[in-house]
């Protein structure tokens, strides 16, 4: 549990990080990394699917994709990001963190839950079995992104 | 094989950018449209009788084995997918003409199927989940579309569009969580049980919430409706009639009443607050379509204020309150979707969509004048067409569940929407010709084919509205007035 | 709900709270979409906690996997949205994207 809350607290930093270093390629490394320990996280919530897509999917493939962009839309000159929220987002965050920790104190005990039943079969099962129409879902959205990608790259000939 | 709904325009996508290098034009288009034509005469045709004896669960088995791919038909579903069918076929027949200086016409087609494939996948449900895996199914493909013109004003426009709607995707996802963790179920039968059985008011306070956040957002109910007035505008123009049309009906309005009234039961709570919510998005919106220049951006705004009416109607909670909310929904995706078209005919022949430049169209494009005329008289309710009996029967409700004042504010909405809807007419297309809009021409055929077969619908159901009524709408909203009772009775596992 | 659930909903709220801050105050496009990354993130640990909480790890591995994939398209397209638009405004700034008034 200790190792478990480390690791947590790990995710929260290097997301911060991702979020305010001035440095894109920095960002995009530092999300990675946030990947990697929350990939860690889900193994060790004996979620192994779970943490194998996180770090092959998230902290692979999607960094991959954002250092392309990045690469791809060098611009030359940096965007200046606001002054004030240099110093004002770690207060607001924390003051926010604050107020998360205590309403999950006052939370403890008042979410009522149904007694959960035993889990029957193994994943391949439930992703198979239970979790077909998701699935068919799946198959639906990457072709929606493939048709995006294709639509939003296609040369352009003469149009209005 | 209700999941035809879903697959067949999955398949036909899937194939339509081999056949696109093969005939760039033709094959798309006969493709695409026999699709959705099919669609729609298994919706109109098979779709009650297979529902006549109560709600059609469907367990496929492929390859022997028994997969579990659980579906659900009802009353409600039917009609959504009537409306979607309807208002799709019509939007990708007038594509036909309209994206060809778009180019890449099979790629647009494939986008469009997919975003139908996921609409009518989201409506089939019959798990939470799977309603959001299909709304972002229709949501990606959404994005590209509003985008696809490539210009600045679509990529800002979809760009944001984007970003509010990631922004509700993942309050609904939060929702969604909430709910597993207190009964650990996610299909609707189960969690309605385990919800009743919880009785956990405030914690479904917080799980509404996030739900009213997201869906709220999908269906542009203001104070979330931001994205909507750029986006819809930028689009091309069937897919403006899609989104405006469709998009927002069943991302929002089918997702929310299905949950809120279906799963969780309306309380007099959610109920005021759904009340509110539309009253609010119907009157702000209608002001705010009143100052806009741009026509489409002023039929944006009257989606959103349309939207408010259904939301209104079907916060009521009543049976009358729930078929006149149905009702108008049906009738807004007919209307919205055949002014969006005729708009995109205005837009095609003069190339710009603002009011004050335009003048006197009637006297040269006299087929787009008329329809778009019977589509402005719908939304904004007059007798007979098809609007004006969905909008008497939520005044009526309103009045018989004892909230008066609200009948009074939708009836003076109604009559500013009349306003707005006679200033486009006029502006555009009655008045003194233009000397620059000497030479338009009557738009090309399947643009005009189109907008006639939505007008005629409008017309020929405002006629026969109480056949409508007792076909369509009764059983839809008979499956929502039942409440918690139309999932756990006969769709319990 | 066992302890440990309130442990992940905190820290879930952690990084959603982040990501929203984050959306709201930086105007690189890249880095708005780094901080939905983050949202991304926190709502993946709000469904896996929840499922190892009501001891239903299996089907809550399922719905992430499944939110994963929705997650890898949408970047995709949000990425092919940024690289276009830059080669319309040469920027990353989002205060070029002021035209349409909303």
């Amino acid at each position: 549990m200790i190792l478990q809350t480390a690791l947590l607290i790990g995710v929260v930093i290097f997301s911060v990080l991702a979020i305010l270093l001035r440095d894109l390629l920095k960002s995009a490394i530092a999300l990675a990394a946030a990947s990697l320990l929350l990939g860690i996280i889900f193994f060790r919530m004996n979620a192994p699917y779970a943490g194998v897509f996180e770090i092959s999917v998230v902290a692979g493939l999607i960094t991959v994709l954002f250092v392309l962009t990045i690469a791809l839309t060098k611009t030359g000159e940096e965007v200046r990001e606001s002054r004030l929220v240099k110093w004002a987002f770690p207060l607001v965050f924390i003051a926010f963190i604050v107020v998360d920790a205590l309403v999950m104190k006052s939370l403890l005990g008042q979410v009522p839950a149904l007694a959960a039943g035993a889990e029957s079969g193994s994943f391949g099962e439930v992703l198979w079995r239970a979790r077909t129409y998701d699935l068919v879902g799946q198959i639906a959205v990457i072709l929606a992104g493939v048709f995006s990608v294709l639509a939003l790259f296609r040369k352009r000939e003469k149009h209005d | 094989m209700i999941i035809l709904f879903v697959v067949l325009p999955l398949i036909v996508a899937g194939i339509l950018p081999l056949v696109g290098k093969v005939s760039r034009r033709v094959l798309p288009d006969l493709l695409a449209n026999a699709t959705l034509l099919a669609l729609l005469v298994f919706a109109a045709v098979a779709g009650r009788p297979l529902i006549a004896g109560g709600p059609v669960l469907q367990q496929l088995s492929w390859l022997g084995e028994a997969v579990n791919l659980r579906l659900a038909l009802d009353g409600f579903s039917l009609l959504m997918l009537l409306a979607v069918s309807l208002v799709g076929l019509a939007a990708s027949l007038f594509s036909i003409d309209y994206m060809e200086h778009y180019g890449a016409k099979a790629n647009y087609y494939a986008l469009y199927l997919v975003m139908i494939a996921g609409m009518n996948g989201l409506i089939l449900s019959r798990d939470l989940f799977s309603v959001y895996v299909f709304l972002e199914v229709a949501a990606v493909a959404s994005y590209a579309l509003v985008a696809f013109g490539l210009g600045h004003d679509e990529l800002e426009a979809a760009f944001k569009y984007l970003m509010l709607s990631v922004v509700a995707s993942a309050f609904l996802v939060a929702g969604i969580a909430v709910i597993f963790g207190m009964t650990g179920h996610l299909d609707f039968a189960a969690v309605a049980a385990g919800l009743k059985e919880l009785n956990a008011v405030p914690v479904m306070a917080i799980a509404s919430a996030f739900f009213l956040l997201g869906f709220g957002l999908k269906a542009a109910l203001i104070p979330f409706h931001a994205w909507l007035p750029d986006a819809h505008p930028s689009a091309p123009a069937p897919i403006s009639a899609v989104l405006s049309g469709l998009l927002i009906k069943v991302s929002g309005v089918y997702a929310m009443a299905r949950i809120f009234l279906n799963v969780f039961g309306l309380t007099p709570a959610l109920s005021t607050v759904l009340m509110w919510l539309g009253v609010i998005s119907l009157v702000v919106a209608a002001f705010l379509a009143l100052g806009q220049k741009d026509m489409k951006r002023m039929l944006a705004y009257s989606s959103i204020s349309q939207v408010g009416y259904v939301v209104l109607g079907i916060g009521i909670g009543t049976p009358l309150g729930i078929a006149g909310g149905l009702f108008h929904l049906f009738n807004h995706a007919l209307a919205k979707g055949l002014l969006f078209l005729t708009s995109g005919s205005v837009q095609q022949a003069t190339g710009t969509r603002d009011l004050d430049a335009m003048g006197g169209l009637a006297k040269r494009m006299p087929v787009t004048a008329a329809t778009n005329l019977v589509g402005s008289l719908s939304i904004a309710g007059v007798p007979p067409l098809n609007g004006f009996w969905s909008k008497l029967l939520i005044i009526m409700a309103l009045v018989q569940a004892h909230h008066p004042a609200f009948a009074v504010v939708a009836v003076l909405a109604s009559v500013l929407t009349l306003w707005y809807y006679l200033i486009i007419q006029r502006k555009a297309f009655f008045g003194q010709l233009n000397a620059k809009w000497a030479a338009v021409k009557e738009a090309p055929f399947w643009m005009t084919a189109a907008t006639v077969l939505l007008a005629v619908l409008c017309v020929g159901i405002g006629i026969l509205f109480s056949l409508t009524v007792t076909t369509w709408i009764q059983p839809a909203a008979d499956v929502l007035a039942d409440g918690i009772h139309a999932v756990t009775g006969s769709w319990g596992f | 709900m066992t302890n440990t659930w309130y442990l992940y909903v905190f820290f879930a709220a952690a990084l959603i709270g982040a990501g929203l801050l984050g959306l709201l105050a930086k105007r690189n496009l890249i880095k708005l979409f780094i901080a939905i990354e983050v949202i991304g993130k926190g709502i993946s640990l709000l469904l896996l906690g929840t499922g190892f909480a009501k001891a239903s790890i299996l089907t809550a591995q399922a719905l992430v996997i499944t939110y994963i994939v929705i997650e890898v398209s949408l970047v995709a397209t949000a990425l092919a949205l940024i690289i276009n638009i830059t080669r319309h405004t040469k920027s990353l700034d989002v205060r070029n994207l002021a035209k349409l008034k909303g």
